[in-house]
């Protein structure tokens, strides 16, 4: 049986509620960092991106990280079919998928390191750069468009005072665009690491950056 | 027999083996489907999208590159449709292409160029900025021009089935997909990888070495041998009577489409200026030019006065024809060991997607040819010593093609003749008592044996310096005059009279330009 405690699968909060804490929205058990054993085999390399404090230059596969890539390992059939987790696992313990990190994939996988790269930047949610604590992904895919993402995005990068991809200085926020977060009935959509704010506007980015901020670790 | 399908291809019928793809069918009636992606050595990722042709039936265009012929399909490649489809595939190709070729090697050569040529829009309807990406150094002799990518990845895949080394990849995605190494990884330490030059279908892929040194037309190609005992065929380029490069040329036998790195840089030596360029005579001291026939005499005379043994040293690097004179010429003089000397590397090093071909061990041409004349290799793996009972021989000395450069110029000092026969001069040849000059492989005709007992030939592609001859033919002459063999003229009655038996019965018309295997299959090991 899994023990993985999955009391409460949903993501966003009602909109516009940034009183809600964490555990309101989630359930006590997914708040924090994610449980580093991962869980059952099924989950270990696919669980939702939480806040946590990255190290970057935590070691990648030792201890229970090791037992948590033997586990994704038992999931495929070749070192190459689990290339997405590990490399997710990655990005888990550094925060970004860097390119010593492509390399010791391609070590631990027996791929070669220009295919792992190949990979890593085919897909846009493996941070190549190292991130803000916060990763503000403003949907600016077209409902969210029609609806005024451009701005949203402004308001952002005008708040944190910083460029798309940037990181801010006080290392809180880094924001990009990203295409379609699937809640097209909920324009702007932003993803802020993995919650969503739905019908966010313009005025609403600092009060949305200031409860971040506040947060606790 | 395979089982055939019959289908019919823009109004004709051909009969194919089951399981032929629709490009290939075409070919056999002489219709190239314009492609980019498809390569026949290696897989087909059918993502060019420009192989699309029309089938009768099936409910969209299909890549002519993966979709195998069907009993009594009917296959349209010339279409209106099939050509709609292509003109609006090279539209896209070229809302980034920077067209630049004015300043691209590949122009002259180019698919994109050719394609859009006989089946682009006229005129083109982009007014967007282009993305630009620059140019990268991939390492070793590879420059990528990343704005001249078609994307069809047939670098990426010979790097990972051909070469079996991945070293290259796509990184990024939508119009932001780039092929890179890992970083600054390079191509360095790979040993094919100048074959991603020759497969690249656009200008994005250059050689180092040949970055603007020529334009594609104003090149001369003439087909060739190449310098390992592998025996590559390879296309010389040449202009101004120089080569300019070295490609490889298609023989699924020996080589398929590729040739090593090694192989590919080793022209140089063809363009020396430094040769022998007239008959010399300094048997009464000084040099005194000769013509060719008061050269051969004077030898003639030299070889009735001189007394002793003869001892005599070739060169692998000479053809069939060429030594096959020598050994004539040796034995009009009485008799005598041939030995040669040649470069050898550690070991092979073979393409691991296609494994019978590698860069061989030895690093002449010609070894087994030289083995099966029963000529003896001696000296060291980098072809130097092994000749000092030759140095101070004091009978007749014979030395063809072999420069050598390792040898003091007491060399031959002892001889009561020492005639040297080659294309540069060196320390060593300073006592020879005549020097005759004669052509490379690129100013002449004839044949090489590979390593497995493939003869095969060579074309001029230089016109030779001076009053340089093919060796074939003056110690051809000097033998006949001493009664072996007869005079001839051209290379292929030279290697028709060359008395071997191994290659008795095989004539030029048999060996035409892919080769044939002779009589007896030889061991090539040498030494």
């Amino acid at each position: 049986m899994s023990d993985i405690p999955f009391k409460n699968p949903g993501w966003a909060g009602n909109t516009g509620e940034f009183n809600l804490s964490e555990e309101e929205v989630r359930g006590e058990d997914f708040v924090g960092t994610r449980p580093v054993h991962g869980g059952h085999a099924s989950g270990a390399g696919t669980m939702p991106y939480m806040l946590a404090k990255k190290d970057p230059d935590g070691a990648l596969f030792e201890g229970e990280y090791r037992e948590r890539l033997d586990k994704i390992l038992s999931r495929y059939p070749t070192g190459q079919a689990a290339l997405l987790p590990a490399l997710g696992l990655c990005q888990e313990i550094r925060g970004y998928v860097s390119p010593e990190s492509m390399d010791a994939v391609a070590e631990v996988l027996d791929l070669s390191p220009a295919y792992v790269r190949g990979v890593a930047t085919f897909y846009t949610m493996y941070n190549k750069r190292p991130v803000g604590k916060h990763l503000v992904q403003v949907c600016t895919n077209i409902s969210c468009n029609l609806a005024g993402a451009d701005e949203v995005v402004d308001a952002f990068l005008t708040y944190t005072d910083t460029e798309l991809g940037q990181t801010s200085e006080d290392g809180n926020f880094t924001v990009i665009e990203a295409e379609c977060l699937a809640a097209c009935g909920f324009p702007t959509c932003v993803q802020i690491n993995s919650r969503y704010f739905e019908n966010v506007t313009p005025a609403e980015v600092p009060k949305i950056c200031e409860h971040l901020k506040s947060e606790r670790e | 027999m395979a089982d055939m399908v019959n289908v019919t291809i823009d109004g004709n019928e051909v009969s194919v083996p089951k399981g032929t793809t629709v490009l290939e069918a075409a070919k056999t009636i002489g219709t190239e489907v314009p492609h980019y992606c498809y390569h026949p050595g290696m897989s087909s990722p059918a993502m060019c999208r420009l192989c699309l042709v029309e089938v009768e039936g099936a409910p969209k265009p299909m890549p002519g590159c993966v979709t195998t012929v069907m009993e009594g399909q009917v296959i349209h490649t010339q279409s209106d449709q099939a050509l709609k489809n292509r003109r609006g595939v090279l539209e896209f190709y070229l809302v980034n292409h920077p067209l630049d070729c004015p300043i691209c090697d590949m122009s002259g050569e180019c698919n994109l160029q050719d394609y859009v040529h006989a089946e682009g829009r006229e005129q083109g309807r982009g007014i967007e900025p282009k993305r630009v990406f620059g140019r990268d150094d991939f390492g070793g002799d590879v420059l990528f021009y990343g704005d001249r990518c078609v994307m069809c990845t047939r670098c990426v895949r010979f790097m990972s089935e051909v070469e079996q080394d991945h070293r290259l990849t796509v990184v990024e995605r939508g119009n932001r997909s780039v092929i890179d190494t890992f970083f600054e990884e390079g191509l360095e330490g790979t040993h094919w990888h100048g074959n991603i030059v020759d497969i690249c279908p656009v200008g994005a892929l250059v050689s180092k070495d040949f970055l603007h040194k020529a334009r594609a037309w104003d090149l001369a190609h003439t087909p060739s041998i190449c310098d390992c005992s592998q025996g590559c065929n390879i296309s010389l380029h040449t202009r101004d009577n120089l080569v300019q490069r070295i490609k490889p040329r298609e023989n699924l036998d020996v080589n398929a489409w590729w040739l090593s790195d090694l192989c590919r840089m080793d022209y140089e030596w063809m363009n020396r200026g430094d040769r022998i360029e007239a008959p010399l005579d300094r048997s009464k001291g000084g040099s005194k030019v000769l013509g060719w026939k008061e050269a051969l005499e004077s030898i003639l005379r030299a070889t009735e006065r001189s007394e002793g043994s003869v001892k005599a040293v070739a060169s692998a690097r000479a053809s069939n024809e060429d030594l096959a004179a020598f050994k004539r010429l040796v034995k009009g003089l009485g008799g005598g060991e041939i030995v040669y000397r040649s470069p050898r590397i550690e070991k092979d090093i073979p393409l691991k997607g296609f494994p019978q071909l590698a860069v061989r061990r030895d690093r002449a041409p010609n070894t087994t040819g030289a083995n099966i004349m029963g000529m003896i290799r001696v000296g060291d793996d980098s072809a130097t010593g092994g000749l000092e009972d030759i140095a101070g021989h004091d009978g007749i000395v014979l030395v063809l093609g072999d420069a050598l450069e390792d040898q003091p110029n007491t060399f031959g000092a002892n001889a009561k003749l020492y005639v040297y026969v080659g294309q540069h001069e060196s320390a060593a040849t300073t006592s020879a008592h005549f020097v005759l000059p004669t052509t490379t492989k690129a100013e002449g005709e004839g044949t090489f044996t590979n390593y497995e007992g493939r003869v095969q030939r060579f074309w001029r592609a230089l016109d030779p310096p001076g009053m340089a001859r093919p060796a074939w033919l003056v110690l051809g002459a000097l033998a006949a005059e001493l009664g072996c063999g007869e005079v001839v003229r051209s290379a292929a009655d030279s290697f028709a009279i060359m008395g071997v038996d191994a290659f008795a019965g095989i004539t030029y018309a048999d060996i035409g330009d892919r080769g044939t295997v002779i009589n007896e299959i030889v061991l090539v090991t040498g030494v």
